[in-house]
């Protein structure tokens, strides 16, 4: 569902992402992680068809997003890491903005804007203008958005920054449930447990380069770390690069 | 005041594309020419002023307390801004509070950056003008230092007094209605320039039957200012300086200072009571000033039903964030005021007591205001429809992720102000043309100018600001003042101008055989062909241009 073929991004000063290939299969919850300034964010804009690659590919569900941004974008939920917003519009005006631009039917958004408000505990504040949101609010709110329009594939950049126990669980059980419906889920994060328990293969960047990629047992193998959590097998990998 | 040094430090050195220098020569240049030009202009003034027997001097001395209070009326209503801004406003505040810094320190280090920011453009463009008064009056050597402490102590004046306005604003006014501040300064201010305009009545200026009224102003000229205000202290300073007489501009040099440090030191100490507490009423949530209206449960959604999906979400989306931001209201407030003062400055204009023909001067103001009306359009523009896509602030990656490709979103942006303004314009020209009495040609060439003319200056707005976007701006209003902003007016302007010399010639000419009934030769037909078609095609390019460059730096980003 998710292929990058020798994707590379080039700033000029860094090199940024360096010949990046992976593949991820349709219902599979695929972590991505790394140390600050690996490539992480990089890529998952790239893959979000937010910054332009300077060389290789991305198909999205088998569309390429450099020839057809928007068809790609069509079945793509982005995420990203901070959750900047329109602040002046409400919960539910921002809702029914991205219900427009994804041309999703009027009553059908009624359902599912509800449902998802609820899903994500902020129907109460649905009428109350973003501005006024914690920064929890507003990364549920732009998760929800993300689901609106049902994507097939969800690119999601550090999820569980800013939220609350209970909404970290509830994100992880709301993205288990999307991924035995047959979502692809791309994940970047820090938080290792969450990557260990949440994600089917997990793949180590570090300045730009696919360290290794695998279950977390096949990651013990590539770093000789025998059993150990992912956090050591992390730590190893990328002190041996 | 280090953090602020340091970033000023860094954004002077070049950059890898060296856009950074580019920037500088472009600002240095264009500061240079509004400099030299200001130079000019009051030299010459000045130097015409002194040949005027009798009300030369006194003219003279007028214009210099006239000035002195504009830039003071200038620096109070750039400092209350500022002073909101960097005090209550700024991002950075919350790291400034939470550091071991006492109130009255972090109050004092806001008041700098705020009083700089709210100043140096006044300050700098105030010295030309008395720069020219030294030479023009042959002053002595130490009238040019004591002018620059007066303009110092000006700046410092007029900051403090506009500190201390916000800090007691923001103590009265409830929480979450700080920024209704901006809204009050609008109102206000739109209705100072209206009533100064109805209380001046140039007009009657130029109507010789008023002369006997003349003689009674410049009468009246001639009383020495209120002795209790700033402004006359500064203005004394100068003026006696230029006489010479130092004893007498020193001590109200004196009295400006004292007056400064004694204000500062209210201004210190109510800070210290009052600073924190109406910062922190600051960070509740701002609260709507009024609750949307909806008119039998017809909202904007319902309004604009015709537009495509994603256009009237775009189109809602501007429309409420708009509204809903009371910053926004004091420049539409202003712009409503100059609307009125332009179309009130064409119904009081005496053509009638011209010795030209009445029908060949309402023809040629019909011909101007085209250019003028361009040019208002053009300063529109350069605040709302520059700033446009930097507006999208940081939440520029919702647009970015949409299916909606760069080209949709910037021809949306574009005719969500292209409508608007096309409308304000033309009721512009016709109202003033009405005003006027121009000929049925007049009126359709000016309305026809114009309807090529805005969707231009629209596309160099929206291209121009999409090639030098800003997304990481505090208030991205202010990005009209950016180097993107600065090409766009001189872009604009030289656009106008171009559009308005390739017409110029050939009106002329079809006007005046209209008048005396000549046929035209076939070169004269083939050369307005030329110029109206090298008009439209000015007007086209200006449009596809810059948005599709516009349009290739964002993909870019």
């Amino acid at each position: 569902m998710i292929k990058l073929i020798d994707l590379t991004k080039d700033f000029k000063t860094t090199l940024a992402v360096n010949r990046l290939s992976l593949d991820v299969a349709a219902g599979e919850i695929y972590g991505f992680i790394g140390p600050n300034g690996a490539g992480k964010t990089t890529t998952i804009r790239m893959m979000g068809g937010i910054i332009e690659p300077t060389g290789g590919k991305i198909l999205i569900g088998g569309i390429d997003v450099s020839r057809d941004p928007v068809g790609a974008k069509k079945i793509i939920g982005f995420v990203p890491d901070r959750p900047f917003l329109y602040e002046k519009l409400t919960g539910m005006e921002f809702m029914k903005f991205i219900a427009d631009l994804y041309r999703l039917d009027l009553r059908a958004f009624s359902r599912r804007s509800l449902e998802l408000l609820e899903q994500f505990a902020l129907l109460p504040w649905k009428d109350e203008i973003i501005e006024a949101y914690s920064h929890g609010m507003k990364q549920r709110l732009i998760i929800a958005a993300a689901l609106l329009h049902d994507p097939r594939v969800m690119i999601i950049d550090e999820p569980m920054v800013g939220l609350d126990p209970e909404a970290v669980r509830m994100v992880r059980d709301i993205l288990k449930g999307l991924a035995s419906q047959n979502v692809t889920i791309f994940v970047s994060t820090h938080t290792l447990s969450l990557a260990e328990d949440l994600c089917d293969r997990i793949g180590v960047i570090h300045k730009g380069t696919l360290l290794a990629q695998g279950t977390v047992a096949e990651l013990n193998l590539a770093a000789k770390t025998g059993e150990a959590r992912l956090e050591e097998v992390f730590l190893t990998l990328v002190r041996e690069a | 005041m280090r953090p602020r040094l340091l970033s000023a430090r860094s954004g002077l050195k070049p950059d890898a594309r060296g856009t950074n220098r580019a920037r500088l020569a472009l600002f240095g240049l264009i500061g240079s020419v509004f400099w030299g030009g200001a130079f000019a202009v009051f030299y010459r003034v000045l130097t015409y002023f002194q040949n005027v027997q009798d009300f030369g001097d006194i003219l003279a001395m007028k214009l210099m307390s006239m000035m002195v209070v504009t830039f003071f009326t200038l620096l109070l209503f750039s400092g209350i801004i500022n002073s909101l801004s960097h005090l209550y406003l700024s991002r950075d505040l919350s790291l400034v509070h939470s550091l071991p810094v006492s109130v009255g320190d972090a109050f004092l280090s806001r008041w700098l950056g705020s009083t700089f920011d709210s100043s140096w453009m006044v300050a700098a463009f105030s010295l030309p003008v008395f720069l020219s008064y030294g030479l023009v009056y042959q002053a002595g050597l130490a009238y040019y230092p004591i002018v620059l402490c007066a303009v110092f102590f000006l700046c410092l004046l007029a900051s403090a007094t506009g500190s201390l306005l916000v800090l007691l604003g923001a103590a009265v006014l409830p929480a979450g209605k700080i920024r209704t501040l901006f809204v009050i300064l609008g109102v206000g201010l739109a209705l100072l320039l209206v009533l100064v305009l109805r209380m001046i009545r140039p007009e009657q200026l130029v109507n010789p039957d008023s002369f006997a009224s003349a003689v009674l102003y410049l009468n009246s000229m001639q009383a020495l200012d209120w002795p209790w205000l700033p402004t006359t202290w500064i203005t004394d300073t100068v003026r006696l300086a230029l006489k010479k007489e130092w004893g007498l501009s020193l001590f109200n040099l004196a009295l400006s200072a004292s007056c400064f440090f004694s204000l500062m030191f209210f201004t210190r100490t109510a800070a210290g009571f009052l600073y924190f507490r109406g910062f922190s009423r600051a960070q509740t949530t701002a609260k709507r000033l009024f609750t949307p209206v909806k008119f039998h449960g017809y909202g904007w959604e319902s309004l604009l039903n015709f537009l495509s999906r994603p256009a009237r979400a775009f189109a809602v989306k501007e429309i409420r964030s708009f509204f809903r931001d009371s910053t926004q209201w004091p420049q539409l407030f202003l712009i409503c005021a100059l609307i009125v003062v332009y179309l009130y400055n064409f119904s009081v204009l005496p053509l009638d007591k011209s010795p030209m023909k009445t029908i060949y001067l309402q023809n040629v103001f019909s011909f101007l205001n085209v250019g003028l009306a361009a040019f208002v359009l053009s300063a529109i523009a350069a605040r709302f429809v520059f700033p446009a896509v930097s507006m999208e602030g940081e939440a520029f990656w919702i647009i970015q992720s949409a299916p909606v490709s760069m080209r949709t979103f910037l021809w949306i942006k574009y005719f969500l102000y292209y409508i608007p303004l096309l409308v304000l314009s033309e009721l512009l020209i016709i109202a003033s043309n009405f005003l006027l009495g121009v000929t049925p040609f007049m009126m359709f060439l000016s309305t026809v100018t114009i309807f090529f003319l805005v969707p231009a200056i629209v596309g160099l707005a929206v291209g121009l600001g999409a090639r030098y976007p800003n997304f990481k701006s505090e208030n991205p209003a202010l990005s009209a003042t950016s180097f993107g902003g600065v090409l766009f007016m001189l872009l604009s302007f030289g656009l106008i101008a171009l559009v308005i010399m390739l017409e110029a010639g050939p009106v002329y000419r079809i006007f005046m055989s209209r008048m005396h009934g000549h046929a035209f030769s076939l070169p004269q037909i083939l050369w307005f062909i030329l110029s109206f078609c090298l008009a439209l095609f000015l007007c086209i390019f200006a449009v596809f241009y810059p948005m599709s460059q516009g349009e290739k730096n964002l993909l870019k980003r």
